[in-house]
């Protein structure tokens, strides 16, 4: 018993600080929507400079701490939030994931770089390495007190616990009890709803990401005495801890805490009591990752499958159209001159890095296959390259000529990838790498340390091949013999890409739903995606520890496949082309930089993690970044269209997902004028009478002219309209008339192509929903306007800071009284509806545009709504009102427009509206054209 | 241009560069980077003997030898100062950084080799040696650290203690087992608990161990690879437990840790606070910048250190030697640490050796003079090759941390090794 307590005792000291992490990484997952790999590193660098300062500078302990936790990390989290993550959130998932993962070696490479720099200047710094047994915040070497027998806590354990129970309640405080706690909370639960109500998400995401920076300080402050200054064990304890995060499933940071702790205290019973497991070498040191890997599996069964649909925009093809010369000429003319160059110019030492930089391509090319085609982020390559090289080197060995036991070995490769795709049929984005990571880090510490397969450090010996004439022990003929591979695998993958298969997986990537009801399997295209690269990468490895002569299991580690995945990402990993490029210019780069640019090695270290910050820019890749720019300016300049879509579907690789370049491909000239053309309905205001209303009033919400939609579709075409004061204006309309993007225009959400947003007379085009909602016009967005995680007065307390005014929202709707501390996300559609209208009535807003108010709502509830928007009106407020329901919205509105096809066909008091004019509004048709009501109606 | 065309120009690509090759690999049958050609060696001038060195410096794990760039440089230094091997002085370059990367390791013995064009590499010392295989076909004479398998077998590789990893077939070191007996006034009736990580390279250890000191007679009544090898764990209170019951209930008389520093640490600290009295010993833990920190110089009081080489306690006249020329390379005193010694015994083996080889310096020659080569009373130990790189050189002593210093507790001395089951 006593042993029981005590591993649990003991277990909550890394729970602790696990769940400092885990919290933090909840906080900036939610605030920004990435997964933040370089936690552990922030953590790190924490406790370097709590080292330097401290040890070095002889700085008091708590006073610097303080400085560290309170001042410096979150002015870290600050300035990288600034730089990258704001912009990173735009980008898709992988190029998130791999920026993060640049920092992950780029901030320690820093922190190391400084104390370097620092030396070199003659301050007091302490080396950072080979640092053990470093005093904490606490009392060095630590008091220790023997509660019983067995049981005993020391100083620093107590420090973390305490400390760890202050932040927890401070934060608790802050999140429950404070104004800001409330907005960030709000953030976590519906980012786009805050910037509705005009709390700047931005500047929220910045406040969060400050405070999980500063977390991941004091996580690293508090264990320094625990991990030393290893960047390495920082990492992994932030991986770990990332358990946690998973837990509280990235959103609620009380589990995330409880998680953290509970995580601390299971590693600790498992250690005590795991001698079941003794000849199973590697088990406890997995244990962390094995309960990571179960978590993630067990999250995953309660969430929709739907959710793993892309949100990577498909690269852009600046070469469409080109000829195939134009388009491979040069990568084919390189890979000649290369071949060339590895007989003629290159000295030995270069024509050995150029084929080392091949044979990482070979591996390379396998993340276009998984990560490119199949947008799943694995993490788990280097597994399949070891797994794949090990296996080839037991079979020579053991005899087995070369070609047979790469075969074997691309083959167990495969097998493996298949065993790492299961996950990947029910996980997708940030879980599924995490899973992979997991798997990746098990096979390290299990699978790979199985004694027959690894063969102890020695590894096994993998001669280079030699074919008749061609001896591969010469690095040049190996560099040309694998530049043949590598031209062989990008054709191939070329191809493939054009096949039914590489379509079927692209209808995959992007639509699993839409691909499922097409007929093509997601669990066989995932599968196979998953085993193809991993063949793919296992071939690779061979050929890679071919080059070397050697595998052994420590070669390429869980870590290398990271560095890896960045290398490629940060080059483009949707082009198989790129990854060679990126293959090259990992394996040049660091010589290229010793001998003409600096020394130091932590530069180049920080320079590649700064790839991330390109790729904010360039999502991409760098390979791509100048041709993407020179192709901008080009179709800036020229007048010519877009092709159309159906055409260049049917051209080759990256060619079939058009994106057109985002900004500038409105069709000005296309839309026909608005409504000159459209007969006898009546016009609406002239455009020259915008800004003023009838009788000199000024509009409170004024839309002219404005043409707008979504990268490819146009959906607005010159819809004018305009709302006053203390009036009603319904906005009637069939599915896909454009009502929504209305909304979303007239609330800042989208900015129109062309065309003028006037609020109160003043323009308010550019601006954004933030100031837009502040200065008073307010969107109701289609389903709930309301935050599900907060309760009913929290939801009210956003709009409504002052206590009085929800008192008086309560004294109006005793039904809301009633249960003030219920989350709102249980309360009925009506209800709902209802606390999201309610606070508007006590301090009503200049301008109100609701989305489909009465969406989903019983009849009674429907009027219940339609009374309260009648009553905001007679407050003084201009509503713009969009309904499908159009009978009901008669009775309340006093004016109304038709919109269709992305204009407003018709407009004018309610009570002009004819019948016919309804059913205009509702079928998108002319009511005067009834040969066309019929075909669509009598239609097979 | 239609699919089929297009593969059809790959296909047609391929095959031109294919034929490319198998035409320029008969015209290059000889080894690209030359190796010997007649009496001149590469690296080898009328004057000087180039020589380079791979070290982990910058390492993510905070674990950096880079004071071995030190070591070696100090006796080179020395060497110069006397007038060189053979009237050639020695050009070290100084180590390579490979920053614990295998990739880096071997690019950083082909810079060496192919750019720097060194006679040979010493020293070598990095947590692992991928660049060994091709040292070894370039016929690179490579001194350093044996801790790796690759210092045991390849013709040009040498441990400067020999190798120091037990093989199948070979021998075990009983320096540690006697040592710790000499300590304990005899093995016979005490019992050892040892501990090592969970991974490949503990179960090895244990497996090593294990024989190694009941062959010495001790009573090993727990040996286990238990402990995670990823991250040193916060709490031992889970390992303690069982060893300190190992012993029938009771706790050993002496714990035995096969780990690393930041292991030993937590162990010890918690071991200590068990209320354990016995011996407490590790192999690695002999580093005097512990002394520098309180809670590592608490943890490692009373431990007995297992060194391979003469403790820097000592007062013998190549300890002196050595200090000097460390003191004289660094510039000004610094603290002494094993990877000094590690550089140092290196370059000071290849330096043996080259002098044996005479004048005429060639790798053939070098390798030569290596195959019989022995001499006596060196900090190592005596050094025999080609026996150094089958097994080790089998000397070591016990230092014990007290009161802030460390003492011999067990003189260096030479121990026979025992067949390894």
């Amino acid at each position: 018993m006593a042993d029981l307590l005590g591993f649990v005792l003991s277990g909550l000291v890394s729970g602790a600080l696990y769940a400092l992490l885990a919290t933090g990484l909840v906080l900036s997952y939610s605030a920004s929507g990435l997964f933040n790999f370089a936690h552990g590193a922030t953590a790190y660098l924490c406790a370097l400079a709590f080292h330097e300062l401290h040890s070095g500078f002889g700085w008091p302990t708590v006073p610097t701490a303080l400085l560290l936790v309170c001042v410096i990390a979150p002015g870290l989290g600050w300035a990288l939030d600034r730089l990258m993550f704001r912009k990173l959130a735009r980008v898709g998932e992988t190029a998130q994931i791999v920026a993060t993962i640049g920092l992950l070696v780029a901030l320690p490479a820093l922190g190391l770089w400084i104390v370097e720099v620092l030396e070199q200047a003659g301050a007091p710094v302490k080396p950072a390495e080979n640092q053990f047994g470093l005093p904490g915040v606490g009392p060095s070497p630590a008091v220790s007190w023997q509660l019983m027998d067995g049981v005993g806590v020391d100083s620093d354990q107590l420090i973390t616990w305490v400390t760890t129970a202050v932040v927890a309640a401070g934060l608790w405080l802050l999140l429950r009890h404070t104004p800001l706690g409330l907005r960030l909370r709000a953030v976590v639960d519906n980012r786009s709803l805050v910037e509705l109500r005009g709390m700047s998400a931005d500047r929220l995401s910045s406040v969060a990401w400050m405070l999980s920076s500063a977390l991941a300080g004091l996580a690293g402050v508090l264990a320094t005495p625990l991990l030393g200054l290893s960047a390495h064990d920082f990492t992994l304890f932030l991986f770990v801890s990332a358990t946690a995060a998973v837990l509280g499933r990235f959103a609620s940071i009380p589990l995330a805490f409880a998680g953290g702790l509970a995580l601390g205290v299971l590693q600790n019973l498992v250690a005590g009591y795991a001698s079941f497991a003794d000849d199973l070498t590697g088990f406890r040191t997995a244990v962390p990752f094995l309960i990571l890997f179960g978590g993630l599996l067990m999250m995953a069964r309660r969430q929709r499958t739907a959710g793993t649909a892309a949100v990577d925009a498909p690269p852009l093809d600046y070469l469409a159209g080109s000829s195939w010369t134009r388009r491979w000429g040069p990568w084919a003319a390189g890979a000649a001159l290369l071949a060339i160059a590895f007989y003629t110019v290159t000295t030995p030492f270069w024509s050995g890095i150029l084929a080392q930089g091949l044979a990482v391509s070979l591996v390379l090319l396998s993340f276009t296959v998984v990560t490119g085609l199949g947008a799943m982020v694995s993490l788990a390559q280097a597994t399949f390259v070891t797994g794949a090289a090990l296996v080839a080197g037991l079979l020579m060995s053991r005899g087995w000529p070369f070609l047979g036991a790469a075969l074997v070995g691309t083959c167990a490769a495969a097998l493996l990838g298949a065993v790492v795709a299961l996950p990947a049929l029910r996980l997708g984005g940030r879980s599924l790498a995490l899973a992979t990571l997991a798997l990746a880090f098990l096979a390290d510490q299990v699978l790979f340390q199985t004694g027959w397969l690894r063969n102890g450090d020695t590894g096994w010996e993998i001669p280079r091949p030699v074919f008749g004439p061609i001896d591969l022990g010469d690095d040049r003929a190996m560099g040309v013999a694998l530049l043949v591979l590598v031209t062989a695998v990008v054709a191939a993958l070329s191809a493939l890409r054009n096949s039914p298969t590489g379509r079927a997986m692209l209808a995959v990537r992007s639509a699993p739903a839409a691909a499922m009801a097409s007929g093509v399997s997601v669990v066989r295209t995932k599968l196979l995606l998953f085993t193809l690269s991993a063949g793919l990468a296992g071939f690779g490895g061979v050929m890679y520890a071919s080059y070397n002569t050697r595998i052994t299991a420590t070669d390429f580690t869980a870590m290398t496949g990271l560095i890896w995945l960045a290398v490629v990402v940060a080059a483009g990993v949707r082009r198989p082309q790129f990854a060679v490029v990126a293959g090259l210019v990992f394996a040049l780069m660091p010589h290229l930089i010793a001998d003409y640019v600096t020394e130091s090695v932590h530069l180049p270290v920080i320079l590649f993690g700064l790839a991330g910050l390109a790729l904010a820019n360039d999502p991409d890749g760098y390979a791509a970044a100048v041709s993407v720019r020179r192709y901008r300016r080009r179709r800036a300049s020229s007048p010519t269209p877009p092709l159309p879509e159906s055409l260049r579907r049917r051209r080759g690789w990256s060619r079939s997902s058009p994106r057109p370049y985002r900004g500038t491909d409105a069709e000005p000239n296309s839309a026909p004028p608005a409504f000159e053309e459209r007969g006898p309905g009546r016009s609406p205001e002239a455009p020259q009478a915008f800004g003023k209303g009838r009788g000199g009033e000024k509009d409170a919400l004024a839309l002219h002219g404005i043409h707008a939609g979504y990268d490819t579709a146009a959906v607005l075409h010159g819809v004018h309209l305009t709302v006053r004061a203390g009036e009603i204006l319904a906005l009637l309309g069939p599915n896909g008339a454009g009502k929504t993007t209305t909304c979303r225009v007239a609330a800042g959400i989208l900015t129109p192509r062309t065309g003028q947003v006037l609020a109160d007379g003043r323009d308010v085009t550019r601006t954004g929903p933030v100031p837009r909602s502040r200065a008073g016009t307010l969107l109701a967005p289609e389903g709930r306007g309301i935050f599900p995680a907060l309760t009913i007065d929290e939801n009210l307390a956003l709009h409504l800071p002052d206590r009085t005014d929800r008192d008086a929202v309560y004294e109006r709707f005793p039904a809301l009284a009633a249960r003030r501390t219920v989350s709102a996300g249980s309360l009925s559609g009506g209800e709902q509806q209802l606390l999201a209208l309610a606070p508007l009535l006590q301090r009503p807003p200049k301008v109100l545009i609701a989305d489909e108010p009465s969406l989903g709502l019983a009849p009674r509830v429907v009027d219940e709504v339609f009374r309260l928007l009648a009553e905001l009106r007679d407050a003084g407020t201009a509503l713009l009102l969009v309904e499908e329901k159009a009978a009901e919205i008669l009775g309340v509105a006093d004016r109304v427009a038709y919109l269709s096809q992305g204009r407003v066909s018709w407009c004018g008091p309610r009570a002009e509206v004819e019948a016919d004019r309804l059913t205009e509004a509702y079928l998108g048709i002319a009511a005067d054209d009834p040969h066309a009501t019929r075909t669509e109606v009598s239609g097979p | 241009m239609p699919r089929r065309n297009r593969i059809r120009t790959f296909a047609a690509a391929a095959a031109l560069l294919l034929a490319a090759t198998a035409t320029a690999c008969n015209s290059a049958a000889t080894p690209a980077s030359g190796g010997e050609k007649g009496g001149s060696a590469r690296g080898v001038s009328d004057d000087s003997i180039k020589v380079g060195g791979i070290v982990s410096m910058t390492t993510s794990s905070g674990y950096s030898k880079k004071d071995t760039d030190l070591g070696a440089k100090a006796r080179y230094d020395r060497a110069n100062a006397e007038g060189g091997v053979h009237g050639r002085t020695i050009d070290y370059l100084g180590a390579e950084d490979d920053g614990q990367d295998p990739a880096k390791n071997l690019a950083s013995a082909r810079k060496l080799v192919q750019r720097d064009k060194v006679f040979a590499v010493s020293p070598m010392s990095s947590v692992a040696f991928s660049g060994a295989d091709f040292l070894n076909r370039e016929r690179v004479p490579t001194f350093g650290w044996g801790t790796l398998p690759q210092f045991c077998g390849p013709e040009y590789i040498y441990g400067f203690g020999g190798c120091m990893v037990p093989m199948p077939g070979g021998t075990i070191t009983q320096s540690w087992p006697e040592g710790l007996a000499d300590v304990m006034g005899g093995a016979k009736g005490k019992s050892v608990a040892i501990l090592a990580n969970d991974n490949d390279a503990g179960t090895f250890a244990i497996r090593t161990y294990k024989q190694g000191f009941a062959a010495a007679g001790f009573d090993v009544t727990y040996a286990k690879a238990v402990v995670p090898a990823a991250s040193a764990p916060s709490d031992w209170s889970a390992y303690t437990k069982e060893i300190l019951r190992s012993d029938g209930g009771k706790a050993p008389d002496a714990v035995v840790s096969v780990m690393q520093t930041p292991y030993n640490i937590g162990l010890f600290t918690a071991v200590k606070r068990s209320g354990f009295k016995g011996v407490i010993t590790d192999p690695t833990d002999y580093d005097p910048g512990l002394l520098a920190k309180s809670a590592s110089r608490k943890a490692l009081d009373g431990v007995h250190v297992l060194l391979t080489f003469e403790p820097f306690e000592s007062d013998s006249a190549r300890m002196q030697q050595f200090k000097a020329d460390i003191r004289k390379a660094a510039g000004k005193d610094v603290p002494l640490n094993m990877h000094m010694m590690t550089g140092y015994m290196s370059a000071d083996l290849f330096l043996a050796v080259a002098e044996k080889a005479g004048r005429d310096l060639t790798t053939a020659s070098f390798q030569k003079a290596a195959k019989g080569f022995s001499d006596k009373d060196t900090m190592v130990g005596d050094r025999e090759l080609p026996k150094g790189q089958k097994e080790s050189f089998g000397c070591g002593a016990l230092v014990q941390l007290k009161n802030g210093r460390y003492e011999v507790s067990s003189p260096f001395k030479c121990y026979e090794p025992i067949p390894f089951k």
